[in-house]
């Protein structure tokens, strides 16, 4: 009995400590999407240039990639401002037939970067390789008599935390300052927020930086758990999508639960049903949530709010 | 005076030509299909290579016959339907006595197909998918041993040193996964082993902890693991972290067989033990010789990929010095009969298990120990001891 209970334990911590960071990707993208109305396709390929970013930075002055969270989002910040300003907004002028062209754009962008990451940095698979990358806390070791053994491995326990914190600060800004709250008028009125006097064009740029940076923080804290090539980027786009569907399209807080949850659905999967069954999971979570949750984790939060 | 330059090359070529077929008297000029564009151009390039040193050793030395052996390459990049148009180039224009080459098992059963048909003997050089050579063929050969018995090594070693009762099956979702995973499933059975678990996952999972705790409570003594490059050390650094404390971990060659697993995986890496079918390490004639020449020219060893082809070199000139004549049909009958030594083992066609013109050999086994691969099985080609049984992870620093 016991044992099924710590296979039943491990699993969901290693859901939730998966989910915190699937939370990280997929906030960066339903900002974008509340912001800008659209789909940002090219969301991983960000986090693969990102990962680049921090893999060179520790082989060539051997900085850590936790503390390259200090270098590469703000970087990426720049990177992202720079493809709103000068590839997004001119196609936002163009009248086409096709209604959402910026989408395709992002489609475009993604191939763009992930043919170059091959062209530069060849297709081979990439790891830094961190000294605590298998360092592990034990249960046994904190609580002698624990009836059951969990572990904690090192660098997910502090990218979660990492993740948790960068969360939090998001919050923060968005909750608190003149510039956050701005992108939330944005976001849930362009209109009317453009006649209270907010410069919206500018707020898209922030945004679209913003977004990027968060992916590239997620990047930072991917590296040490996982590895890199240039094709990573499309299974994170893919992820960061069924997340912001789930989470409630352009809900910060409807994004990190819709994280929290395809983790640990996603590990309960794999324990119970099959480790295969993990992807097409996805897709079932994806779309169940758009036929019996349009509105996502979000529309169920603001119904109770409304309840009371 | 426009139409100068293009007269002059003219003239110039037909020199050439003429002085090309003079030459041809002193030449054995052939033609190898490779994989040189495309997806399988890393593996297609590590043949050419090996071929390349090869070449040049035999040449050196006064070629086949006292003629000089010139191989030329033909890109098939890894495509069947361009690598069987090759095939038919080589016989029919070419008139070539032999064909052999290639890469993947796809592209060498479409030459197999055509060299059958019109009679010319052919050798497939690391095609691996067992039915290449249950076609009942009379002109298709095989140096690399079948899929079926990559891992034959590895029972071996299994039997009669670890003595397992039960096995954990974890492989990745692709044809290689599957059919190595499939193949140790009736191994295993036909060893006594009970299949305790068998779990698939698709490629570039980034948690495998959730079917890992399955695994550990199912306690079993071996767990087996197919996968391509990085998974491999990711599964072995969350195996330390869950303490699974199976008494061997083993890999089905491929990411288990490469240096990047032990740099990723560090020293999760140690005491894992892996599938394959060479190392620079063996002691077969020629074997090190090989590995450092290769080394030194082009930075690195080279997999058993290059081996192969370094081999099918050798076997070239020897059936060429057995056979009665450049006619196929001789050379069909030498290659027959060839009983030959070479740096990536010994080589000899056979007719059994269902198979034709089969090379069987021994796969090797590989453990890393210190942080790099030694060849611990068979015993007597073997670098370095073994190192069983394996510590728990509990009691290592």
């Amino acid at each position: 009995m016991w044992v099924q209970a710590e296979v039943f334990l491990q699993t969901l911590v290693s859901g939730l400590l998966l989910g915190g960071l699937y939370a990280l990707i997929g906030i960066g993208m339903t900002l974008i999407l509340g912001v800008m109305k659209i789909i940002n396709l090219t969301h991983g390929q960000l986090m693969m240039v990102a990962m680049y970013l921090a893999f060179w930075l520790f082989t060539l002055f051997g900085i850590d990639p936790y503390l390259s969270l200090l270098i590469v989002p703000p970087l990426m910040f720049a990177f992202g401002m720079g493809i709103q300003k000068f590839l997004v907004n001119p196609v936002l002028r163009v009248e086409s037939i096709l209604p959402h062209n910026q989408v395709i754009l992002t489609v475009g962008i993604g191939m763009v970067l992930q043919n170059l990451a091959t062209l530069f940095f060849t297709s081979d698979y990439r790891s830094i390789p961190v000294g605590y990358a298998s360092t592990v806390w034990y249960l046994t070791d904190l609580w002698r008599d624990s009836p059951v053994e969990l572990s904690f491995s090192l660098p997910w326990v502090v990218s979660f935390m990492l993740a948790v914190v960068i969360t939090l600060m998001l919050w923060f800004f968005l909750a608190k300052t003149d510039t956050g709250k701005s992108i939330r008028a944005t976001a849930q009125d362009r209109d009317a927020a453009m006649l209270m006097g907010v410069h919206v064009g500018w707020m898209r740029v922030i945004t679209f930086g913003l977004g990027s940076a968060l992916v590239a923080a997620a990047g930072c804290l991917f590296i040490p758990i996982y590895y890199l090539f240039p094709a990573l980027g499309s299974q994170f786009t893919l992820i960061a999508f069924v997340i912001t569907i789930l989470g409630g399209l352009g809900s910060t807080i409807g994004a990190i639960l819709g994280g929290l949850l395809l983790g640990v659905f996603e590990s309960m999967t794999a324990t119970y049903v099959g480790m295969g069954w993990a992807p097409a999971g996805r897709f079932v979570v994806f779309v169940a949530a758009l036929v019996f949750l349009p509105g996502g984790v979000a529309s169920l939060l603001k119904r109770r709010k409304l309840g009371k | 005076m426009r139409k100068h330059p293009g007269v002059l090359i003219f003239v110039l070529a037909l020199c050439l030509g003429w002085a090309g077929m003079a030459l041809a008297q002193n030449e054995i000029q052939l033609s190898i299909p490779l994989p040189l564009t495309g997806q399988q151009a890393k593996f297609g390039e590590i043949e050419q290579k090996a071929y390349m040193i090869a070449v040049e050793e035999i040449n050196a030395k006064g070629g086949i016959k006292k003629k000089k052996l010139v191989l030329n390459f033909e890109d098939s990049q890894g495509k069947p339907e361009i690598a069987r148009s090759i095939a038919e180039k080589l016989i029919d224009v070419n008139k070539q006595p032999i064909v052999f080459g290639e890469y993947s098992s796809s592209c060498s059963k479409a030459v197999a197909a055509v060299a059958e048909e019109r009679k010319i003997p052919y050798v497939v050089v690391t095609g691996a998918a067992d039915d290449i050579t249950q076609q009942k063929y009379k002109y298709v050969y095989r140096i690399c041993p079948s899929n079926a018995y990559y891992a034959v090594g590895l029972m071996s070693f299994l039997n009669e040193v670890v003595k397992p009762k039960s096995v954990a099956i974890l492989y990745e979702s692709s044809d290689f996964g599957t059919s190595g995973a499939d193949d140790m499933e009736k191994q295993a059975a036909k060893a006594g082993m009970k299949v305790l678990l068998k779990e698939k996952y698709e490629k570039g999972a980034v948690d495998f902890k959730p079917v890992l705790s399955q695994v550990k409570a199912a306690n079993p003594d071996v767990i087996y693991m197919v996968s391509y490059v990085m998974d491999a050390a990711l599964l072995m650094r969350q195996i330390k972290e869950l303490r699974i404390d199976s008494k061997l971990f083993a890999g089905g060659a491929a990411g288990f067989d490469i240096p990047e697993f032990v740099g990723n995986a560090k020293e999760a890496a140690e005491y894992v033990v892996t599938a394959t079918l060479w190392s620079p390490q063996v002691s077969y004639p020629g074997a090190k010789d090989f590995a450092e020449k290769y080394k030194a020219k082009h930075g690195s060893y080279p997999s058993y990929h290059g081996a192969e082809a370094y081999a099918m070199t050798y076997l070239l000139k020897d059936v060429l010095e057995r056979s009665a004549s450049m006619k196929p049909a001789d050379i069909n009958k030498a290659l027959k009969a060839t009983k030959l030594m070479t740096a990536f083992g010994p080589i000899q066609f056979q007719d059994k298990d269902g198979f034709q013109n089969q090379n069987f050999m021994e796969t090797l086994v590989r453990q890393v120990i210190k942080g790099e691969h030694q060849t611990i099985w068979p015993k007597k080609i073997a670098s370095a001891g073994y190192l069983y049984p394996i510590p728990r992870w509990r009691d290592r620093k």
